[in-house]
């Protein structure tokens, strides 16, 4: 209770401090009044009794002090006094706290930028309730290795309702839908069972969500949930919009809106503008193939229940169901995975990898400052010693240097502060990596802990540094020792030993910069098997006429309003177009479905490598266009280009594996089994590999297998070759299609580079940033050495000057000196070298093609050198030029 | 402790204070007067002793100080203990 009590009235003493001392005044002054005039009374004289007042009270203010410090919090009124001393000597050396503040700024700055962003992608991610709990079920399968898939809907529905772990389940999957209207666009939609919103925790701010009875395979209802988006966007933000009826998809068949999410939400997608029912997805007949891998369901576990739990569990089921259903199931499993790595995960590495080249840069700034410390603390001994002298302890002495320093990095924090948010707001903005929209990278309470710790952390760093070597303070030879030739060697050695771990940690940023750098050539210098150059990429959805054919023929399927090989003609007219395919997806972007094939005479396999390829129907002239080079055989005749033709073309693979060294043209495969009763397919055509499905490399090693494009597909990928930029085509080709019918929409345009630059994004990202942390670190390192060789030259002036009397020439100085600096530079590339290969594993997964053995760039190490010397020949220079006879009286 | 004792009394400035212990103890315990001030504010920062600016016999403005209950009790406390340690010392000279 009573250190309360006393915390309690000391406080209050804070802010009655001027009332407290005149109080203490006026008490100490009637106490001297009072024995005065006692001892007048008593006969002395006015002054003697003054005098023997005093006598018998003792020194009045030093307990005036005592009195006084009582009310005190000793500890923080000395730390205001200290903080405002380093203010005040801050202050008078303006230059210094300008290049230590800027310096540090640099490092807390970025420091903080990037923690806020790992801050926002790592913690509070997901937008959702209990986001912790969420998880994504992937149907993996095992082949040659395990492939990650999607499941099937008799499967999803047999884990919803055998499992125990999960407090509900729900399909998922994004596909683009097209919202007819005045103006027809395509709507990346997601399907979803009606468990889904409950599952994220998300309820409409306007009507409701999907009713159970509204996702049933057998009878889905026409109902549909809009984004608030859509609605602000394409319906003007109707009040009444629930319940309006819309048209979606390419049989114009109605939908009634019953639902608006709240902003922001755009489903786990991220990019989701409306919902129809999951049980809309496909036909009921492809909803109950069993063998499909269409989509990754999420789910909600239960409280309390782990991944582990529910991963051994859906173990169970997947072993029930192979057993039950070998035919679809065999070597097919369930993979739990948390939601937020899902979404967010891929970053990750990246993240933590600009995380630990950040903390170089704030490591490098550190020793910078604490460079400048030391060697004002030098000039400083003077001023040190005179208030050990006047008895300041060693401890005040050091708390007095770290207020200092503490007081650098809080002000440097400041500046970093206020440039960091901007900083990160335009990185997200600026960077190729999409970072989903609900990373919104903020200063808040955790990231200003963090940047309070890490500057006061980096202030007793700073502050240490010269703390020391104040502890070693000789105070009779400081005091008399107007002389700065006899320093000590401790100090030398101490800031080169800080001079070495700077160029150190530069050569680590700067191997990773050129390691970045170096994979990012690599990717952009692989290969992609076809010619990206100069292409234009576009999705066209063409819908079917409503009128059947004319005779009225019920069962004549409804017809295109144009054929897609018709609008190709069209498009090869239009100025700067130079060719123009299509087929059902291009490569890298995204579409393309994988199917089993058998190769005919060829044995049975089992099922972790049955054969399987991804199918693409082209037209003829596909391959021409995108220059991908024709092996054997030819591309499609004209007689070919129907739905039913049996003829096909294969990537090199399907030989390789088949037919090695024969003649593949005229060999037979079918797709399913060898003994469905799908029609056996001739190869006329073989192709070179693509990299048809990523960069730097397709997935799996599946090959591409092409059929020809029989008008049968209403969605159409188109690849354009101009004789202009792509970019410069768009604008034309869609005025070309809106001129033939304002309802078919166009999207996904992009030029083949834009494509494969999204594949390498990531690795740029980190490039950038990488590149841009090096050379900080770079400059910083250099205005180091540069730093403590000018200093020593300064300090040693006297030395080279009678070296110079004695008969050195200014070549032996320059020698000396850049001597000096080359043993500092040479240490610290080597620690610097020791410590990348060190650190290499880091970065290995953000690498393509390099290693930190090829990686370490001789070109960057070596401008790390060279700059580094020339920091050290300037001062060299000066010291040489060293008149001998002003350097001796240089006291 | 002996300021305690001599608030216990009734209220009063530092200078009857130091007055008081002088002549109460015969002038044997006879300090530098000053040290009394530390130690009336320490107690005061304590919360033992409670204080209030008044006029003093003479008319003069003074600060005075008052035994507040937790100062009482500490008193108590002191002044058994002093009691027995006080007792234990004389007891053993005694014996001596």
């Amino acid at each position: 209770m009573e250190p309360v009590i006393a915390a309690w009235h000391r406080l209050k003493a804070l802010l009655r401090r001027r009332r407290l001392d005149r109080d203490l005044d006026d008490e100490l002054a009637f106490h001297l009044a009072m024995r005065e005039a006692e001892s007048v009374r008593d006969g002395l004289s006015g002054d003697r009794a003054r005098a023997y007042a005093r006598r018998r009270f003792g020194n009045v203010t030093h307990f005036k002090e005592q009195s006084r410090e009582m009310w005190m919090f000793p500890s923080f009124e000395s730390f205001v006094s200290d903080v405002k001393l380093a203010l005040r000597t801050l202050r008078r050396s303006p230059g210094f706290a300008g290049v230590a503040v800027l310096a540090l700024a640099l490092g807390i700055g970025g420091n903080t930028a990037i923690f806020s962003l790992v801050d926002a992608v790592r913690a509070h991610a997901l937008p959702y309730k209990d986001p912790d709990r969420l998880v994504a079920l992937w149907g993996n399968v095992m082949r040659a290795r395990v492939e990650r898939r999607g499941t099937s809907y008799p499967d999803y529905s047999d884990w919803r309702t055998q499992s125990r772990s999960f407090e509900s389940m729900a399909a998922v999957d994004l596909q683009s839908i097209t919202l007819v209207g005045d103006e027809t666009e395509r709507i990346p939609a997601e399907y979803v069972a009606a468990s889904y919103f409950a599952v994220l925790g998300v309820e409409a701010s306007r009507g409701r969500t999907f009713l159970d009875s509204e996702d049933v395979v057998a009878a889905p209802a026409d109902v549909t949930v809009l984004s608030d988006g859509l609605w602000k966007r394409r319906f003007g933000a109707d009040p009444g919009i629930v319940g309006r009826v819309i048209t979606l998809c390419c049989g114009a068949r109605s939908y009634t809106i019953v639902g608006v999410m709240p902003p922001g939400f755009k489903g786990i997608t991220d990019r989701a503008e409306l919902w129809v029912p999951f049980a809309t997805y496909a036909p009921a007949p492809s909803m109950a193939d069993r063998g499909s891998r269409g989509f990754a369901p999420i789910a909600r576990l239960k409280p309390g229940v782990t991944m582990t739990a529910a991963q051994a569990e859906l173990d169970a089921i997947a072993k029930q169901l192979e057993r039950a259903y070998p035919a679809t199931n065999e070597k097919r499993g369930v993979e739990v995975s948390a939601l937020d790595v899902e979404l967010v995960g891929a970053l990750r590495p990246a993240l933590l990898t600009l995380m630990v080249a950040v903390a170089f840069v704030l490591l490098i700034a550190c020793a910078n400052v604490a460079n400048l410390m030391i060697a004002r603390s030098e000039a400083r001994r003077r001023e040190i010693a005179v208030r050990a002298a006047l008895g300041a302890g060693r401890g005040r002495l050091l708390r007095q240097l770290i207020t200092e320093s503490c007081v650098l990095t809080a002000l440097g924090a400041l500046v970093g502060l206020a440039v960091a948010h901007e900083t990160v707001v335009l990185l997200v903005a600026q960077s190729p990596v999409t970072f989903p929209s609900f990373v919104t990278p903020e200063l808040d309470s955790r990231v200003a802990t963090f940047t309070i710790v890490v500057s006061l952390l980096c202030g007793i760093l700073v502050g240490l540094a010269p703390g020391l070597q104040a502890r070693a303070v000789d105070l009779n030879s400081a005091l008399k020792d107007t002389a700065r030739g006899s320093d000590s060697r401790r100090s030398h050695r101490l800031r080169g030993a800080l001079v070495v771990a700077e160029l150190a940690m530069a050569v680590v940023l700067l191997v990773g910069a050129g390691l970045m750098i170096r994979s990012v050539r690599n990717l952009v210098a692989i290969d992609p098997g076809f010619d990206p150059n100069n292409i234009l990429a576009m999705r066209v959805t063409i819908p079917r006429s409503n009128v059947t054919a004319q005779d009225g023929a019920a069962t004549a399927p409804p017809q295109p309003i144009i054929m897609g090989r018709a609008l190709l003609d069209r498009i090869r007219a239009l100025p700067g177009v130079s060719a123009a395919t299509l087929g059902t997806d291009l490569p890298l972007d995204g579409g393309g479905a994988a199917s089993f094939y058998a190769a005919e005479g060829m044995p049975a396999t089992n099922a972790q490598n049955v054969p399987r390829g991804y199918v693409h129907r082209v037209s003829s002239e596909f391959f021409t266009v995108l220059r991908i080079p024709m092996i054997a055989g030819r591309t499609f005749a004209e007689s070919e280009m129907t739905p039913t033709s049996s003829a096909i073309i294969v990537s090199d693979r399907v030989v390789k594996r088949f037919w090695p060294g024969q003649d593949p043209i005229g060999k037979r495969i079918k797709f399913g089994p060898a003994t469905s009763v799908n029609p056996w397919m001739s190869i006329v055509g073989v192709v070179a590999e693509v990299k048809y499905r990523g960069l730097p490399d397709n997935p799996t090693a599946d090959p591409d297998l092409y059929l020809p494009f029989g008008e049968r597909n209403s969605q159409l990928a188109l690849a354009i070759r101009g004789t202009v930029p792509p970019a410069t085509l768009v604008a034309p080709v869609r005025m070309l299609i809106r001129s033939i019918d304002t309802t078919i929409p166009v999207y996904a345009t992009a030029s083949m580079d834009e494509l494969i630059g999204s594949q390498t994004s990531q690795s740029r990202f980190t490039m950038w940033l990488m590149g841009i942390f090096a050379l900080v670190a770079l400059s910083l390192a250099v205005v180091g050495i540069y730093g403590v060789m000018s200093y020593l030259v300064s300090q040693r002036t006297r030395e080279i000057g009678i070296r110079l009397a004695l008969g050195a020439s200014g070549g032996d100085i320059l020698r000396l000196i850049v001597g000096n600096g080359a043993r500092l530079i040479a240490a610290g590339i080597t620690v610097g070298v020791a410590l990348a290969f060190a650190l290499q594993r880091l970065v290995t997964s953000l690498l393509f093609g390099v290693t930190a053995a090829n990686g370490i760039s001789v070109a960057a190490i070596g401008l790390l050198a060279a700059v580094a010397l020339l920091a050290c020949y300037v001062p060299a220079v000066r010291a040489a030029r060293v008149d001998p006879l002003h350097a001796l009286r240089y006291e | 402790m002996l300021i305690l004792k001599t608030l216990s009394r009734g209220d009063q400035h530092g200078y009857a204070i130091a007055q008081f212990i002088q002549q109460a103890s015969a002038e044997v315990l006879r300090v530098e007067e000053g040290a009394l001030y530390p130690a009336l504010h320490r107690l005061e920062v304590r919360g033992l002793l409670k204080a209030e600016w008044g006029a003093s016999d003479n008319n003069r403005r003074a600060k005075f100080y008052r035994l507040t209950a937790s100062g009482r009790r500490a008193l108590e406390q002191e002044s058994a203990f002093w009691d027995r340690v006080a007792g234990a010392v004389s007891r053993v000279m005694q014996m001596a």
